[in-house]
């Protein structure tokens, strides 16, 4: 057989390699070409899944401090953090868009490695978002509504990312639990939380044999729910114990919470998840 | 969660369950025809060139009936979502490329082409959002292939037959150099494709020594 002719077979072998490895490429950091509308709306070339993972964080830490403001009306404060929080990942939205092209048809699962950890810290950041409005669990028909636009879907929105993604809420109403706990009159808000937290890992627990990775997420989140447990626990013993005024028993929580450490914690599990689902 | 959501959830989970377990189903099928193929290309390394053709023949049939299961596989598959599942046949395909490989090689000395195993294997061009034979898994293929040919050229010299070596040392090479046109990235498929020197060092030593002791004759005899 002429050496030529396995050189020929070899060339469009070296394309087709190129052209999978160039899109994993540009799935975690897209450029969306500066003449495109939604490159007009972010200003700034924008590097996808990566980006999007940053983007979502960044909701998340603006949720979290918007709700905490004082304000003497507290549905109007969680109004205004869920909106800005939208307006924040509508940024992401952009980014999503742009990523379209590369994943039509059977491209979609090709990529979808690449496409999977951004796309969980959003849904993430949109369910915390849709928490804070509504109280309630955003829906999975909702969450795939809100990845679209005029032309439709972005990409199909898969059960697994859609799980992960909330699980991850979980932490997240820990935190907003426990900070709440040590805000005057949040201690209902709190017990609130600790319910629907109670309620997820109850709902997801039958779904844990079919979805990968989910197990091990409901390990932290039974983590979670103990430890808001363990709080609002400390607000009812010592409250019944000592029949203390509730100024008393805030300064009391106050000092109970403190104990779990948020913030070394939240660093600790944000490094890792970079690290971990990027490396390639 | 709305238990109606909930139940949705559950049922579609569990209808992918189901995708799975069929396809877990064909590739254990698969995997006992790939075991019957490669014990019989074992022996390719005791059976005389005359009697070559028989043995290769006796392949032919268990090879082709793995159509059936690639076709099952492809029924099975929804439209669009062929990379969501190939990691469980993979190995298995990878194998049955191997064999479809070196029985062309050994048959008309020549590489069979990607198109040309999918279409050994049954593989319709109409199936493509469902099923295909990716470019990787397909250059596996070779790679197994390769391994097999160095060790093939040393027991064709036990058995006599001088020339093949050479025969096999002119089409690696041709692999090899293709290989070196590809800008793999630091996976599997470049680990294996680092390791074939190896396999093209045995088979030079296996050419060398054959013609140090004159048991072949130069292509073009020096006179």
């Amino acid at each position: 057989m002429a050496k030529d002719s396995v050189l020929n077979i070899f060339e469009q072998f070296r394309d087709d390699i190129d052209q999978g490895n160039d899109r994993r490429e540009r799935l975690i950091k897209v450029t969306l070409s500066p003449n495109s509308t939604t490159a007009r709306v972010i200003q700034i070339n924008h590097k996808a899944s990566r980006d999007v993972t940053n983007i979502s964080k960044k909701t998340i830490f603006l949720l979290h401090r918007i709700v905490l403001e004082d304000s003497p009306d507290d549905h109007a404060l969680a109004l205004r953090a869920a909106s800005s929080a939208r307006g924040r990942l509508s940024e992401a939205n952009a980014i999503f868009a742009g990523m379209r092209p590369e994943l039509v048809g059977d491209r979609f699962w090709r990529y979808q490695r690449q496409v999977s950890p951004g796309l969980q810290e959003y849904i993430e950041a949109l369910s915390f978002a849709h928490y804070v409005e509504y109280g309630s669990l955003i829906s999975y028909q909702q969450v795939q509504d809100a990845l679209c636009d005029a032309d439709g879907p972005f990409f199909p929105l898969t059960i697994s990312d859609f799980l992960l993604g909330l699980s991850d809420l979980t932490g997240e109403l820990m935190r907003f639990a426990i900070s709440n706990i040590a805000r005057r009159g949040g201690r209902p808000k709190a017990s609130q939380v600790c319910a629907f937290v109670r309620g997820c890992k109850s709902d997801f627990e039958r779904l844990t044999p079919y979805v990968r990775d989910l197990s091990k997420k409901q390990a932290v989140t039974a983590n979670s729910l103990e430890k808001i447990e363990a709080a609002a626990y400390a607000v009812a013993v010592r409250g019944s114990e000592y029949d203390l005024p509730p100024e008393m028993l805030d300064d009391l929580v106050a000092q109970t919470t403190a104990k779990f450490n948020m913030a070394d914690g939240r660093r600790e599990r944000d490094e890792g998840y970079i690290e971990s689902h990027h490396g390639e | 969660m709305d238990p109606l959501d909930l139940e949705n959830l559950n049922n579609l989970l569990e209808h992918d369950v189901g995708v799975n377990e069929k396809i877990k189903e064909q590739v254990k099928e698969f995997d006992k025809k790939i075991r019957i193929i490669v014990g019989i290309l074992g022996k390719i390394h005791s059976t005389p060139t005359a009697s070559m053709p028989e043995l290769l023949d006796s392949v032919h049939p268990v090879l082709l009936s793995c159509q059936d299961i690639t076709t099952s596989i492809a029924d099975v598959i929804p439209p669009d979502q062929f990379w969501r599942w190939k990691d469980m046949w993979s190995n298995s395909m990878r194998t049955a490329v191997f064999a479809s490989a070196l029985i062309e090689y050994l048959r008309n000395g020549s590489l069979l082409s990607l198109p040309r195993a999918s279409e050994i294997l049954g593989i319709k061009e109409s199936w493509k959002d469902r099923f295909l034979l990716p470019v990787e898994d397909y250059l596996h293929g070779l790679i197994s292939m390769v391994n097999e040919l160095s060790r093939y050229a040393v027991n064709a010299v036990t058995l006599g037959n001088f020339e093949e070596p050479m025969k096999i040392s002119n089409f690696v090479k041709d692999i090899f150099s293709g290989f070196t046109m590809l800008n793999l990235k630091n996976d599997s498929l470049r680990r294996r494709f680092d390791s074939l020197k190896y396999d093209l060092k045995k088979i030079e030593e296996v050419v060398y020594d054959v013609s140090l002791r004159k048991l072949v004759l130069p292509a073009k005899p020096l006179q």
